[in-house]
């Protein structure tokens, strides 16, 4: 195991850990021990005997895409000098990020189950476990805010001065411990009152909602700067106490302005005290939490059996043999029920839903002039598909991955058949509801005569699907890889596949200037698709066999 | 009379509103191997992990070399080595620093844990992977492991959650005879597991226990004495009140064989 630099750097403060009456050699035990595995997220099983170890932490490697996304907040600084409005959006953003990064990352590290019996059964005090767990935690969000505020603070450097870069830094420290508390608070009310895998469920949808949440909180953030008026200064209302962001932006307003208004002075006393207040009653509850993770631990609860239903009708409807239809089943099932699989395709879902909006009301703005219902802003629709490849990657990873022996172990007839049913099951289960969807409310919008356009970008998405599944998995078995492979992939040719839903776009809109380009339009794809799935999915086996 | 090394009274929990022990009364002295036994959901494991303070809520007073262990005080496990049943463990580890951290924490020094651990690895024929991560190891090995982990701060008492699991007949005979001779020499090893065969042969004290309360304890002997039947697993359906093995499993195959007498 390494000897970290970070904890070389904790090691300073250990006077402040033996004051709290934490056992600190024990602390820095567990510490070093998680940080050494943090360094080997993708497991060595698959290339055991190679030389050519994956070395170094990912998440340390991951932190320049944070700091790219860092850039968002800098233009902030810029509109003039009203501290309290600047601040407040700054905050806002971080605690967002900072937030769901905490819910989707370490939720693994809050709730690591292992750690009550492999470390709870040693001679290792309860208040070491839960001090390590929070530095470790402490330490990662402390690196996820440097990294991703660094660009906004050399920029503020230049454009506040120094005194105020030095206030942020005081004042990002209560946010963070604030980000801490909150995330571990919200976690601790949700194990006391919820159990088992009822909880797993809330957690994971609380997961997706969260990721939704923030990217479709910072649209609705960028929109409503529009209609601020940056010229007004800042005018108390009772409302503002409810809203942590702005708490942390009153201490500028307070200290640098010497605004004495007694709104500004609760405002900055709450982002004094809540934080301290909020980790107070973290620690104190830590060990009930502790109690409570047992839960996790026991499947409670009755089993009922499901109605498979409407898989059954679908099931029959798009497959055409019985294997196909078995794994069109189990595929279904599979990702309704895997929670990995829902954290990371379905917030997608949420943003294929979303974006396409977006993009719509942006050209409102813009074309004022002229009938939208004319345009071809339709169009828009073909964002839905940008998700399409990330989620067929997804396909190839389960949490139960070692479960997949029984896929290669069953005797098929037809071996490309649990692809083909895998592959429809996405489509009908995933892409078809989010495009039913959009599709409705487009046609609201457009009036009818777009049909024959959704036709198209229906035949789009399901030759987009079939391309990127041989791309991406090929023949790999869905379902049969580790999900901590999935970090390992090639990010940018997931990104490029995601774009040629651009394509489909673009090549759309030029047919659309000849007159009954789109009939010609739909028949060609009908050809490419039929001709692409036949080559990909058909089965050569029996071919040989006939032949 | 040797030792009290641990002493049960009157422990009773409830997990979601279900009794899982009802008043287990029992003490364990210096020596004994004592064969934990019981049906699924007895509350077996339930009671080695009360002693291991992982649950804290339950009533009743638990004492472990004589001193109670609610005070909140976790030295007492500096003295206890752990099996656990579900082998869990940190696998993307390498045996080495597995094993050297388990043994820091059971307050070790550094080197001498790492030496220790390298030593009895290579008993165990396993110092080729002394360096390898253990996400490579076979089940057999990972159960090795799990067992020189309990055992490298030379513990006083032991609790083994079904120790053999995954191991080879040779390793199996070398655990016995690993466990025998501690006991010999003063351990107390606190067995629990479904295998009949072993629990007999490896116990000096056999506890059963059946809905949360102890159900019989005695020596294997004394165990044949009242029941009057021949095996230990025979002595076990016996107490449970299990006698429809043979009609369980007609029916089983029957529903194999596509001829269902059910339904």
């Amino acid at each position: 195991m390494n000897d970290f630099s970070s904890l070389r750097f904790l090691d300073r403060f250990q006077f402040l850990f033996r004051r709290l009456g934490i056992d600190y050699d024990d602390m820095r035990k567990i510490l070093q021990l998680k940080l050494t595995m943090d360094q080997r997220r993708v497991p060595t099983i698959f290339n055991m005997d190679s030389s050519k170890k994956k070395q170094g932490n990912q998440f340390l490697k991951s932190l320049w895409l944070y700091a790219l996304y860092g850039l968002i907040s800098v233009p902030f600084l810029f509109f003039g000098d009203h501290y309290m409005l600047q601040m407040s959006l700054l905050f806002g953003i971080t605690m967002f990020f900072l937030m769901t990064s905490m819910i989707s990352d370490f939720t693994s590290v809050l709730l690591d189950v292992r750690d009550k019996n492999i470390i709870g059964t040693k001679p290792v005090s309860k208040k070491a476990i839960s001090a390590a767990k929070m530095v470790h935690v402490g330490m990662y969000i402390a690196l996820l805010a440097g990294a991703f505020l660094a660009a906004p603070f050399i920029v503020m450097i230049f454009t506040k001065g120094i005194l105020f870069s030095l206030l942020f830094i005081g004042v990002i420290l209560l946010n963070l411990i604030f980000i801490i508390a909150l995330t571990a608070l919200i976690y601790i009310f949700t194990l006391q009152i919820f159990s088992g895998e009822l909880l797993k469920d809330i957690i994971n949808y609380v997961q997706i909602l969260l990721s939704v949440g923030i990217v479709v909180g910072y649209q609705l953030l960028a929109r409503s700067f529009e209609v601020i008026d940056l010229t007004v200064s800042y005018t108390f209302s009772w409302w503002h106490v409810f809203i942590p962001p702005i708490w942390f932006g009153a201490p500028f307003e307070l200290l640098l302005r010497q605004n004495m208004s007694s709104g500004i002075i609760f405002l900055s006393l709450l982002a004094l005290f809540v934080p301290i207040i909020s980790i107070i009653i973290y620690a104190r509850l830590m060990p009930s939490f502790e109690r409570n993770l047992e839960k996790l631990l026991n499947e409670s609860g009755t089993s009922r059996q499901k109605l498979f239903k409407l898989d059954h009708l679908w099931s029959r409807l798009v497959c055409f043999n019985r294997e196909e239809r078995v794994f069109f089943q189990f595929a279904s099932a599979m990702m309704k029920k895997e929670r990995d699989f829902k954290l990371k395709v379905y917030p997608s879902l949420g943003f294929a839903l979303f974006f396409p909006f977006v993009f719509l009301f942006n050209s409102f703005n813009n074309e004022l002039t002229g009938n939208i219902g004319d345009s071809k802003m339709y169009l828009t629709i073909y964002i839905g598909s940008i998700m399409i490849p990330a989620a067929i990657h997804m396909l190839k990873y389960s949490e139960n991955y070692n479960g997949s022996w029984i896929l290669r172990t069953v005797s098929l007839a037809d071996s490309l058949s649990l692809h083909r049913g895998a592959i429809k099951a996405f489509f009908v289960k995933l892409y078809l509801p989010v495009f039913a969807v959009l599709s409705v409310v487009f046609l609201f919008i457009f009036s009818p005569r777009i049909a024959p356009d959704l036709v198209a970008v229906l035949l789009g998405g399901w030759l987009h699907t079939i391309i990127s599944y041989k791309l991406l998995n090929n023949r790999t078995y869905p379902f049969s890889q580790s999900f901590e492979l999935a970090q390992d992939t090639n990010t940018a040719f997931n990104i490029l596949l995601s774009l040629m839903a651009g394509l489909f776009a673009l090549v759309h809109y030029i047919v659309l200037s000849f007159s009954y380009g789109i009939y010609f339009y739909i028949g060609a794809l009908l050809i490419v698709t039929v001709v692409s799935w036949l080559i990909i999915f058909r089965n050569n086996d029996a071919q040989l066999k006939q032949g | 009379m040797t030792e009290k090394v641990l002493s049960l009274n009157d422990l009773t929990i409830s997990l979601g509103g279900k009794y899982v022990l009802n008043g287990i009364n029992l003490d364990v002295y210096q020596g004994q191997i004592i064969g934990y036994i019981g049906p699924n959901g007895a509350g077996k494991s339930t009671t080695v992990k009360i002693m291991l303070g992982l649950i804290e809520d339950y009533q009743g007073t638990v004492e472990i070399f004589g001193r109670d262990i609610a005070t909140g005080d976790h030295t007492y496990k500096r003295r206890i080595g752990y099996v656990p049943e579900n082998a869990e463990i940190y696998d993307n580890l390498t045996a080495s620093e597995y094993l050297t951290f388990i043994g820091e924490l059971y307050g070790l020094d550094k080197d001498v844990a790492e030496t220790k651990a390298r030593q009895l690895m290579q008993e165990f024929e396993l110092d080729h992977v002394f360096h390898t991560r253990l996400s490579a190891f076979s089940k057999g090995m990972r159960q090795k492991v799990l067992i020189i982990s309990s055992l490298l701060h030379d513990p006083d008492l032991l609790f083994l959650d079904e120790p053999l699991n995954g191991l080879d007949a040779n390793s199996v005979m070398i655990i016995k005879e690993i466990l025998a001779q501690l006991a010999a020499q003063g351990k107390t090893i606190f067995y629990s597991s479904h295998i009949m065969d072993v629990v007999e042969k490896i116990s000096n004290r056999i506890v059963l226990l059946v809905d949360g309360a102890v159900a019989a304890d005695g020596s294997f002997a004394e165990l044949k004495e009242q029941s009057k039947e021949g095996s230990l697993e025979q002595i076990f359906n016996q107490l449970t009140g299990f006698d429809e093995h043979h009609d369980v499993a007609g029916n089983f195959v029957s529903i194999v064989s596509g001829e269902s007498r059910h339904e």
